[in-house]
């Protein structure tokens, strides 16, 4: 299947983001971002461990095709995510930034208020912005109309695994939009990424559901193959729903009187 | 003199503190390749690490990419 997706004018074969948190080592994760041949792996900033600083991970992801993608995770207002942006774009050159405002730790739902102001600040200082919202569609139509490269929205709270729980709301997202429509957060199985896709959702971001299992390498191709077929079926332009059956063997020549 | 790094206060003589950030990110055993730092705020890309020199009492802030989702 000849189907790419592009970004930024950048082309994307694999439409199955991966992030890199909560992985019990560097190379369980290289492993797992090799089998599920995404090129778009997502890392976050944080402070150097002054006591044992020998930790590199970066060398562990990077690859001729794959985009990092640095986020805003811990930000919580949109000072907090420009500052973050500036600070990943000074450490790699990478003018790709994941855009995550979440001032509540115990839901990890993002704010759109200072969302929507920091990727206004991002997009006018030269950034690529892919914004992580919560399934709001208003929202979606603004940050796209800001110059935001995707939107983001959330099928479930973060680290959730509980699948898609904002439906409604995504498809009108995906029915409105223009620019790439990536789900993210709260995918848990390779069948809530196939949904995803089915749905029409160019793309899907997935971590914890991967990093977290007991097999992550098996796990992220299964979400590979689970994005591809949700794509693929999407593609293929599904039938109607009906209330009632509809016979799929012909309805005359029975052999009965 | 006494700088703050990554929110622990760090306390040298004036004979052995590190004069600029890179001498700082040495001292601390880092692979400056793999950090970027904020001075007070600001940020020092890599590339001018050898010569943003370090003052007393400032905030540093020493940074680098982790997992993230």
């Amino acid at each position: 299947m000849n189907d790419k997706m592009i970004i930024a004018g950048r082309e994307f074969s694999s439409r199955l983001f991966i992030g890199t948190g909560k992985f019990a080592s560097n190379r369980i994760m290289s492993d797992a971002i090799e089998a599920s041949g995404s090129e778009m792996v997502t890392v976050a900033l944080r402070r150097v461990n002054i006591e044992d600083s020998s930790d590199d991970m970066l060398s562990a992801i990077m690859r001729e095709n794959v985009q990092l993608l640095p986020n805003t995770s811990g930000a919580r207002d949109a000072k907090e995510a420009v500052r973050l942006a500036k600070i990943a774009r000074a450490a790699s050159g990478i003018e790709w930034v994941k855009l995550e405002v979440t001032p509540d730790p115990y839901y990890l739902l993002p704010d759109p208020v200072e969302t929507l102001e920091a990727a206004k600040e991002l997009v006018d200082e030269g950034f690529i912005v892919l914004p992580y919202i919560n399934a709001d569609p208003v929202l979606a139509k603004k940050l796209e109309d800001a110059g935001c490269a995707t939107v983001m929205p959330l099928a479930a709270p973060i680290g959730s695994n509980k699948g898609i729980k904002t439906r409604d709301s995504i498809k009108i997202i995906i029915s409105q939009a223009s620019v790439p429509v990536v789900v993210d957060a709260g995918l848990g199985l390779p069948s809530h990424a196939a949904d995803a896709m089915e749905m029409g959702a160019d793309a899907v971001l997935v971590n914890t559901a991967i990093a977290v299992c007991d097999k992550p390498s098996e796990m992220a191709q299964a979400f590979a193959k689970s994005v591809e077929a949700g794509r693929q079926g999407y593609l293929a332009g599904p039938g109607c729903v009906s209330e009632t059956a509809n016979a799929s063997s012909p309805l005359t020549g029975f052999l009965r009187d | 003199m006494q700088i703050r790094v990554n929110g622990k206060d760090m306390n040298f003589s004036d004979n052995s503190a590190p004069a600029t950030v890179k001498e700082l990110i040495d001292h601390l055993g880092i692979d400056s390749a793999a950090v970027v730092a904020e001075v007070d705020g600001e940020i020092v890309e890599k590339r001018n690490f050898e010569n943003t020199k370090i003052k007393d009492s400032q905030k540093i802030e020493l940074i680098r990419f982790v997992g993230g989702g």
